[in-house]
């Protein structure tokens, strides 16, 4: 079953009908659905810390002994209860932050470059001493979903604002609320240009990838008029910019909007709605099937590491039923064994970065030095540009093998100032694989052994399996 | 399978014998634990010996690439394309620039005149090193190119030129560079695929994960000493899945970078590449595209073209950044010789600039310019342009060179034909594609 790469390309080139107007997005989500080229790497998969990998940034020393302890059903509830207080390193560090104190007119009057910098640091201070680990992961899911590039135009500015209102308030909420919240939201109004879609002249950036990544998926029933007329419902949706008025805040503009009458997914939209236009809008995406199912797929995917059907159908199902609750979706996904037998799934670079700080224990501000690894390897905060998110696929993230493993060397060799890796109370190998050695992890045991405990450490972690989770 | 496992060649045959040639350069370099003692002798002659390994790279048998490698050469600051490849046949261009036109190639001055193209565009004197490459029918030059952006802003500008869009504002936020490598990921995972030869990532490869920025490739280093070095290649060695295959392939290209010595590079053909960035940046790309290291694309700048003062005309300012970029440009072409058949180079700017001399004896902002193509497959010795006329009336209003030639369609053939990019649509989204600009 190996196709060619013409095969590829014609195949992808038939099968997608948006990707002459679609942009770049089209792209990604035809390399995306291809095979993967090679194997996935097995091996031996301990119950508990697969389920931690899969719901935290990895596991901190002691975490596996007391899910064990506690029995996964309990860890489970506790993660989709949130309700853990949070480290005071974490508020310590956090305080530090600027763009959690100032509105996001006022922030304006900082450089640019300072304010994604600090969004860079709160996000690595969340994975790593988020308490409520399984919301800072659907944080990382729905920041892709509702991808935000900071470097476009003025969005660094609203983005603080986007991630505590938008993101973290509804990551474990229901999807139409979390849907309606980005809608609103200054960051992505700006991110995709709504402030250009007028009457007469709509613009159908947002609306496109409303339907297209939001919610319906690109082969979710909508059609070119589709996108043309929900541009039309959501003409005058921008940013607040008049004098003495909460500048950078969502203004619907009446002098913008086009009255007439709409017709989208076959539901007419009366003449004379206003503002009402672009909610109602929202509320039929939101609790369309079409949705139910591609949200569903991305949180399968995300969690499963697969795209299953039967987990997508019944995950979907879930979603209508419930009105899109989040915690009853993941619920009985966490909870399944197929989290276990699931196939493996490469760190992304931030999961790299933040599972080896918490598995040698590390104490760090999130500084400079760290951020500047990860840099190297390719993901910063709200740095992908396109509207589709950080990509999941392995392949995105195998070019990063040098950054990653020099990464693992200043870490364990405390090479990166601000960060300092603690006790392990174990070896290295259980530290940071999270259960004892197997026979498959003969050759790491085999480097391991004779070494200094610095040198393990950077070897465990610079080590293929470590690359997973 | 040869498609992700192998990245030394492109055409996915020879891959035995290419990856048997650096596994064994690999054994000498990195020896296992249990030979190291015997192994440190090897390794201090492979050491000592480091320009041969290179020769041994650059004789052996050259693989057809299926695509070519691409380098792009921005122009940072707007440059003057008016006076690098000067209209010398229009009249207006002398009245509008009395002191900073070049003279044309048939001026009765002895010196400082055009390089004659085709009786109608001439070269600044300073691009002379290009000339015999255009000649050689190796560079094609296409006029009056540019973006629908007349902001006549640097930022929006780079933003709209380097995100591959007709004008800032809306439109894929990712690079052009970036959102082609994306179309042909499955085609190659060299871990130097693509490289920014500069501090940060320019906006063209926004949105490349794999792409790596550095000046150096000697930054391109395993901060650790021999121990770890040789243990990670005993942990990436069994492996079968694309991380396995990623950390060798990283590895090899460690270990090929060691053995090139690319600090002590000699250029071939007696090519002499200027002391300068952009001089060392493609002596550096040079040596990567000789050794074959998976490189598909090179982003390299040259900044400083923003004279609204004291340009110069045959001598100053302009000229000396000309001058370093023909002597880069031709010590480049003249030191790959034949591996110029899997090479095309682009150069090209955010704007050209006005007709008119300012009262500074420089240029303002203007709209359209020249792109440079050099490869042997390119449509060269000749200036490649649906001219629009300098004459006052056939002027942008604001007395702009008028774009006739978007310059997406040049990028766009480029992708098309030399790079294997079957979905330049999705790279140039409402682009048309262009043609007839490489073979």
């Amino acid at each position: 079953m190996i196709a060619t790469r013409r095969d590829l390309l014609k195949a992808a080139a038939a099968g997608s009908i948006a990707a002459a107007v679609g942009g770049c997005t089209p792209i990604t989500a035809k390399i995306a659905e291809r095979d993967p080229a090679l194997p996935l790497p097995t091996g031996p998969v301990d119950p508990t810390a697969r389920l931690l990998a899969r719901t935290s940034f990895g596991h901190r020393p002691g975490d596996i002994a007391r899910v064990q302890a506690m029995g996964h059903a309990a860890y489970v509830d506790s993660e989709l209860a949130a309700k853990k207080g949070e480290d005071p390193r974490f508020k310590e560090l956090l305080n530090r932050l600027e763009i959690f104190e100032i509105g996001s007119s006022d922030l304006e009057d900082f450089h640019k470059e300072e304010v994604i910098e600090q969004l860079h640091q709160a996000a690595l201070i969340h994975a790593i001493y988020g308490s409520n680990q399984l919301r800072e992961r659907m944080v990382d899911l729905w920041s892709d979903h509702f991808n935000v590039y900071s470097l476009k135009g003025d969005t660094a500015f609203r983005q603080s604002t986007e991630d505590v209102a938008v993101i973290r308030k509804n990551a474990l909420g229901t999807f139409p609320d979390l849907l309606r919240a980005s809608a609103h939201s200054p960051a992505m109004l700006g991110y995709l240009d709504s402030q250009l879609n007028r009457k007469g002249v709509a613009n159908e950036n947002y609306a496109r990838e409303l339907m297209e990544l939001h919610t319906l998926g690109v082969h979710g029933g909508y059609t070119q008029t589709d996108v043309q007329e929900v541009a039309r419902c959501l003409t005058g949706w921008t940013i607040e910019n008049r004098f003495l008025h909460r500048k950078g805040t969502f203004r619907f503009d009446e002098d913008r909007h086009d009255n007439g009458e709409k017709l989208v997914l076959g539901q007419r939209i009366p003449a004379g709605g206003g503002q009402e236009d672009g909610e109602r809008v929202i509320e039929i995406l939101a609790a369309h099937p079409a949705t139910a199912k591609f949200v569903a797929s991305k949180i399968v995917r995300y969690f499963l590491g697969s795209p299953d059907e039967a987990w997508i159908d019944r995950t979907a199902e879930t979603f209508l039923a419930t009105g899109g609750d989040i915690k009853a979706m993941l619920r009985p996904i966490l909870l399944s064994k197929d989290i276990e037998t699931s196939p493996p799934m490469i760190k992304r670079p931030l999961d790299y970065v933040a599972s080896s700080v918490r598995a040698v224990n590390a104490d760090t501000d999130a500084g400079t030095a760290l951020r500047a690894h990860l840099t190297q390897m390719g993901q910063v905060a709200h740095g992908w540009p396109m509207p589709d998110g950080y990509p999941m696929r392995t392949s995105a993230w195998t070019g990063s093998m040098l950054p990653r493993w020099n990464f693992a060397i200043a870490l364990a060799t405390g090479q990166i100032q601000g960060t300092n890796a603690g006790e392990l109370g174990t070896t290295p190998f259980e530290a940071t694989h999270g259960r004892h050695p197997h026979e498959s992890d003969k050759a790491l045991i085999a480097a391991c052994t004779g070494k200094d405990l610095k040198t393990a450490l950077a070897l465990c972690l610079a080590s293929p399996s470590f690359q997973w989770r | 399978m040869a498609i992700k496992t192998d990245w030394f060649t492109c055409d996915g045959q020879g891959v035995a014998t290419r990856r048997e040639k650096l596994t064994l350069g690999q054994a000498a370099w990195t020896p296992s634990r249990r030979g190291v003692l015997v192994g440190a002798g090897l390794g201090l002659l492979s050491w000592l010996g480091r320009d041969s390994a290179l020769a041994q790279v650059t004789l052996s048998p050259a693989k057809e690439r299926k695509h070519d490698v691409l380098i792009t050469i921005f122009l940072r600051g707007g440059a003057d394309g008016l006076n690098m490849v000067i209209p010398y046949a229009e009249p207006n261009y002398y009245r509008r620039r009395p002191s900073l036109g070049i003279a044309a190639p048939t001026d009765s001055r002895t010196k400082g005149r055009a390089l004659d193209l085709d009786g109608f565009f001439g070269l600044h004197p300073s691009l002379a090193p290009l000339l015999p490459i255009f000649r050689s029918g190796e560079m094609a030059i296409v006029h009056a190119c540019g973006s629908d952006d007349s902001s006549r802003s640097h930022f929006e500008a780079m933003a709209a030129m380097e995100r591959g869009l007709a004008r800032e504002g809306s439109g894929p936020a990712s690079g052009w560079v970036a959102r082609h490598l994306l179309a042909t990921e499955h085609a190659n995972d060299s871990p130097l695929r693509a490289i920014a030869f500069a501090d940060t990532m320019p906006d063209s490869l926004r949105g490349a994960t794999n792409a790596v920025a550095l000046t150096n490739l000697g930054d391109f280093k395993l901060e650790a000493d021999n121990g770890i070095h040789s243990a990670l290649n005993d942990l990436y060695k069994p492996g079968r899945d694309e991380v396995a295959a990623a950390g060798r392939q990283t590895l090899s290209a460690l270990d090929a970078l060691g053995r090139l010595d690319v600090k002590g590079y000699k250029a071939s053909n007696g090519a002499t590449y200027p002391n300068s960035d952009l001089g060392n940046g493609l002596r550096q790309v040079a040596c990567l595209v000789k050794a074959r290291l998976g490189l598909e694309v090179a982003c390299l700048d040259k900044g400083g073209w923003d004279t609204h003062v004291a340009q110069g005309a045959d001598s100053g300012w302009q000229a000396m950044l000309l001058d370093d970029l023909a002597k880069a440009l031709a010590a480049f072409t003249a030191d790959l010789g034949s591996e110029m058949k899997g090479v095309t180079v682009v150069v090209m700017s955010e704007f050209g600039r006005r007709l008119e001399e300012n009262d500074g004896l420089g240029t303002d902002h203007g709209r359209a310019g020249p792109m440079f193509l050099i490869g042997q497959t390119v449509a060269g010795g000749k200036v490649h342009a649906k001219w629009p006329g300098l004459e006052d009336h056939q002027l942008d209003p604001t007395g702009d060179l008028v774009v006739t030639t978007d310059y997406r369609a040049v990028l766009g053939d480029v992708l098309a034909r030399r790079m294997g990019n079957e979905s330049t649509d999705e790279v140039f989204p409402g682009a048309a594609l262009g043609s007839g600009y490489v073979a």
